[in-house]
């Protein structure tokens, strides 16, 4: 298991991809985690079940509504919901995240500042 | 980790029904599955096979377990979150619901606030001091394995009651008693105690060392006393009370191994006693029945001889500790055994034929009993009436709810229409009856804080532990139980009569037929309650006020206008013996009768009201006793000449002056009472009686005051023989009187005037000699009626209120039901009914209802004021008058309660009131 630190991280980072994943519309676990592996070309690897409990501390911050249905195929599924007030957290944290990668990668650049 | 679901889980887990935790694990679990499912077949279309791809899958999961867990404790606390939001908004929204629903009837709303401000807070005061006073336990460790051991005596008015023990009978029952587990005896008094700011006079207690082991105390510093200080003719030593130690050392450790001046002699203190260290009351013998705020200053040693001879005098007190195992009855029976051997053991104190003129027995009570006794049966009685009061204030509120209801009766019928339960309606009814017995009862603990403080400045001092009276926690719980008890029955109220409540109300349009049968039979029943109760503590009220009248007429026989009495001390360390005490009392007598707007001055051991006590046997000339026979025993008091006029009490014959007292010619002065005792229809003068054996020389009766109630107003004259100062020589008498109540007869209205200067004479004369307890005379005839005048206090504005109460239920009752018959009033005067009519109608409704609970009321007080007839002086507890009395009162307010709706009702115009409807 990664350090505590690097888990606060790992978990911040997660929670804003399952947020952004289902700004697209609602889905159920298994979709979202498949949605974000797609987009990440396989380059990060999640453990499955680590979606879980991202998903229900999401759902307790009300930034995410869950609701019992049916997937196409008839299998009973949970799905899962932006709420408002989660679409305006992925705004703001999304914001928050492009100014942060852009910083960071100015300090990282190979050329010199001049 | 996880705290179980709600209440209802708790239950359903009892009968295996499934729990909110659960379901939420279940969910947990199903979302994982299908997951896993989900990818299993994910991975078997891309060629692998079922086992590994399930094996695949699983790896790919993680620590299933661990994620499991995690999300279920989440999902846990959300859970609970939610649900603690969701009851915060419903209490608020119904809390904000109910305060609309109570301003939009400010009239209701108000007067059933005050009415339940009132019971609530009468209440709660009352139980405060009923807590401190009678059922808080005493404060010493283990208080109820404490016991007071006393000897009842049988005698006359004066002589009976309960004598304290004697020295030897008390080292007999410690060396034999089984039943005791420690013993111990005291005496209490006042003694001056010189510190650095002068002489004061404090309350003292002289004890056996063993008295600290049996209260459980423990010292604050230094040491207790011990059984070496008990030693007789031993070094005197002292322990100072804590509060005192506080007061005039201001807390110094250092004082531990110092002495301190008491009555002139130093006296080592060897510690100081804890700061709960207490005597639970004054000893039998105490003349100042302050037992509210007694508190023992300083604890000296008894030093008594267990060797000295035995004689027959009981001034101590006797506390002890049961042994383990042993109950009071066992001590009782144990120590009766004792008492009855005490002829045996001391014979020179006890004669057969002593034990039984005088039953001499042993009772042992529990201490708390015996401390707290007379007091909380009146207490009680008090917190009856005040639970009466409670309820009738209820009542009154109930019947507002009712009415209230009926008002709002068509909105409750679209309410039910509208399909909400009963048990939402319950809900609405609770809170709003809630919200209004909560603030009552918030409003009703400030109540009661200040009148807890006027009663304690107000009640007589001989009620016990007064001064631990005070607004607790106890009491705010007592209030806050009482509130919600009141809330919830208020609340199910309109439920109970809800029962007609349905679409026929809404088909008539909310007019129609005033009320149910029922819920007019209920209204009615409830007025009748609380006049029945109102009546209840009118007779009682009314009893108690004509006691008060009673004792108001009864003369003490002396002439309390214009005196002024206060005890003075002279220190036996400075005048001792016959001749120095009386040359100072001679001038002491002249000085300050010198003083200007001074007409008379005396002393005497004892002044009536003030401090009369205890009798002592004397012997008559002329009645020699039977062999067998006993002395009598009356009240014996030591006179300096001038005591009768200071008192302004007449005496036939002549009174004994300076001459009689130095020549020693043993003149004395008796009471009409005793002489109607001893020598009836026959001339006392010249009579022989003494004190201490029958052998002359006789002192001679040489006049006979007029009666005098020494003892109290309500009891009878007392008898009395008022001895001189200085003996007669081969006659002794029992001591100098270095104790004086000093009368001052003065020609002023207001006699305090001269207290500053008679001071100033006093000290000038000798500043060793304390004076202190100055009062008028007239103060204390009215201070021997306190008692009596609390309780008729207490009670008459427990009627009062009771009959307020009454009067504003019936007035609210009786105009409510004028604005609902208006149409029918109206139709009436239409048909021809004239105004004085429609008045009878209204004022004979109420005046029926009055009649009916007087009936009942003077049945109920017939029944209930004989609890009050050992308080009662002069009246019988059925006494007539009283009771036509308070029943014409009760239908006099009744009748004016219903006069304003009444002439409402006669001026409702016919033509709309019909137009109206």
């Amino acid at each position: 298991m990664p350090a505590r630190s690097e888990l606060d991280v790992v978990r911040g980072t997660l929670d804003l991809m399952i947020l952004r994943a289902l700004s697209w519309g609602p889905m159920h676990g298994l979709a979202t985690l498949r949605w974000i592996e797609q987009r990440t070309r396989g380059e990060l690897q999640i453990e499955d079940g680590a979606l879980y409990p991202a998903l229900h501390r999401l759902e307790q911050k009300n930034w995410l509504e869950s609701e019992w249905g049916y997937t196409d195929a008839g299998r009973r599924a949970r799905f899962y919901r932006l709420t408002p007030a989660g679409r305006r957290h992925l705004t703001a944290e999304l914001s928050r995240w492009e100014r942060y990668t852009i910083a960071v990668s100015r300090v990282l650049a190979p050329e010199p500042a001049r | 980790m996880t705290s179980p679901g709600s209440r209802w889980d708790g239950f359903r887990r009892v009968f295996r029904l499934p729990t909110s935790a659960d379901r939420l694990a279940r969910e947990v679990d199903d979302e994982l599955r299908f997951h896993i499912e989900g990818r299993i077949e994910e991975l078997i279309a891309q060629g692998w096979s079922r086992d590994a791809a399930a094996a695949e899958a699983w790896r790919r999961f993680g620590d299933y377990v661990a994620y499991r867990r995690e999300a279920r404790d989440i999902d846990l606390i959300t859970h609970h979150q939610r649900r603690r939001m969701d009851i915060i908004d419903a209490i608020r929204r119904e809390a904000r619901q109910s305060v609309r629903a109570l301003a939009r009837t400010p009239a209701f709303s108000l007067v059933a606030l005050a009415t339940l401000v009132l019971g609530i807070g009468a209440t709660a005061s009352i139980f405060t001091v009923l807590d401190a006073v009678v059922l808080r336990p005493l404060p010493y460790p283990s208080p109820d394995r404490l016991v007071s051991i006393t000897h009842p005596v049988s005698g006359t008015a004066v002589t009976a009651g309960k004598w304290g023990v004697s020295p030897a009978g008390y080292f007999f029952f410690r060396r034999e008693a089984r039943t005791l587990a420690a013993s111990g005896i005291y005496s209490t008094g006042t003694l001056s105690v010189r510190s650095s700011d002068g002489a004061a006079r404090v309350q003292s207690a002289q004890i056996t060392s063993s008295v600290f082991g049996v209260l459980g105390a423990r010292p604050a510093a230094g040491r207790l006393l011990a059984s070496d200080d008990d030693t007789p003719n031993g070094p005197i030593v002292a322990v100072l009370g804590y509060g005192f130690w506080q007061r005039a050392f201001g807390s110094d450790p250092s004082i531990v191994g110092h002495t301190i001046d008491v009555e002139g002699r130093p006296v080592l203190v060897v510690g100081v006693a804890g700061p709960d260290v207490n005597l639970p009351m004054p000893s039998a013998f105490a003349s100042q029945a302050d037992i509210a705020g007694f508190g023992v200053d300083v604890w000296l040693p008894l030093q008594l001889d267990p060797a000295a001879r035995a004689v027959n005098t009981h001034p101590y007190s006797m506390l002890a500790r049961l042994a383990p195992g042993a109950s009071v009855d066992d001590a009782q029976r144990e120590l009766a055994a004792l008492t009855a051997r005490l002829p045996e053991i001391a014979p020179s104190a006890y004669s057969p034929a002593f034990m039984r003129q005088y039953h001499f027995s042993m009772a042992v009570t529990p201490l708390q009993t015996e401390v707290v006794g007379a007091t909380a049966r009146v207490l009680w009685v008090v917190f009856g009436a005040v639970a009466l009061v409670l309820l009738m204030a209820a009542a009154n509120v109930a019947n507002l709810f009712l009415v209230r209801l009926e008002a709002h009766r068509r909105e409750a019928a679209v309410r039910a229409a509208l399909g909400a339960g009963r048990a939402h309606l319950a809900v609405h009814y609770l809170s709003e009856s809630l919200l209004l017995t909560l603030s009552a009862g918030a409003l009703a603990l400030l109540l009661a804080w200040g009148g807890l403080h006027v009663f304690v400045a107000v009640a007589p001092p001989s009620i016990p532990r007064l001064a631990s009276v005070a607004l607790g926690w106890r009491t705010v719980a007592f209030a806050g139980a009482l509130s919600i008890a009141l809330g919830v029955v208020f609340g199910l109220v309109p439920l109970a009569s809800r029962r007609d409540v349905d679409t026929a109300t809404l088909r008539e349009g909310g007019r129609g037929l005033t009320s149910s049968r029922a819920t007019r039979v209920v209204r009615d029943a409830l007025i009748v309650g609380q006049m029945t109760l109102a009546l209840v503590l009118l007779a009682a009220a009314g009893l108690m006020l004509r006691t008060v009248d009673q004792l108001r007429h009864v003369k003490p026989g002396f002439d309390p206008e214009h005196a002024l009495t206060m005890h003075v001390h002279i220190p036996s360390s400075r005048y001792s013996g016959w001749a120095p005490v009386a040359a100072f009392h001679r001038s002491l007598q002249e000085r300050v009768g010198a003083l200007p707007g001074v007409r008379a001055v005396g002393g005497g051991t004892d002044a009536p009201l003030v401090s009369f006590g205890f009798c002592s046997i004397v012997w008559v000339e002329d009645h020699p006793l039977a062999p067998g026979e006993e002395p009598p025993c009356v009240k014996v008091t030591e006179a300096a000449p001038g005591f009768f006029s200071a008192l302004g009490l007449p005496v036939r014959g002549r009174v004994p002056d300076w001459h009689d007292a130095e020549a020693g010619t043993g003149a004395v002065v008796v009471t009409r009472a005793l002489a109607e005792r001893f020598w009836p229809g026959e001339n006392a003068i010249g009579r022989g009686i003494k004190g201490n054996g029958s052998r002359p020389p006789f002192y001679r009766v040489v006049g006979v005051a007029d009666d005098v109630r020494g003892e109290g107003l309500e009891k009878p004259p007392v008898e009395a023989v008022f001895f001189p100062i200085i003996p007669m020589p081969e006659a002794p008498l029992w001591g100098p009187p270095n104790d004086l109540d000093l009368i001052v007869r003065t020609s002023l209205n207001d006699p305090t005037a001269l207290v500053p200067t008679i001071r100033r004479t006093i000290a000038a004369l000798d500043p060793m000699v304390s004076v202190d307890r100055v009062q008028t005379l007239t103060s204390v005839v009215q201070h021997s009626l306190a008692r009596v005048s609390f309780i008729l206090a207490l009670l008459a504005i427990a009627a009062l209120m009771a009959l307020l109460l009454s009067a504003v239920g019936t007035y609210g009752v009786i105009a409510y039901l004028v604005t609902q018959r208006r149409s029918e009033i109206g139709l009436r005067m239409a048909l021809g009914a004239r105004a004085w009519e429609v008045t009878r109608l209204v004022v004979g409704h109420s005046l029926r209802l009055a009649l009916l609970g007087a009936v009942i009321g003077t049945l109920a007080a017939l029944a209930t004021t004989r609890l009050l007839s050992s308080l009662l002086y002069g009246v019988q507890a059925t006494d007539p008058v009283t009771f036509i009395g308070a029943v014409g009162f009760l239908l006099v307010v009744a009748v004016l309660a219903s006069m304003a709706p009444a002439r409402r009702a006669a001026r409702v115009d016919p033509v709309e009131a019909l137009r109206a409807s």
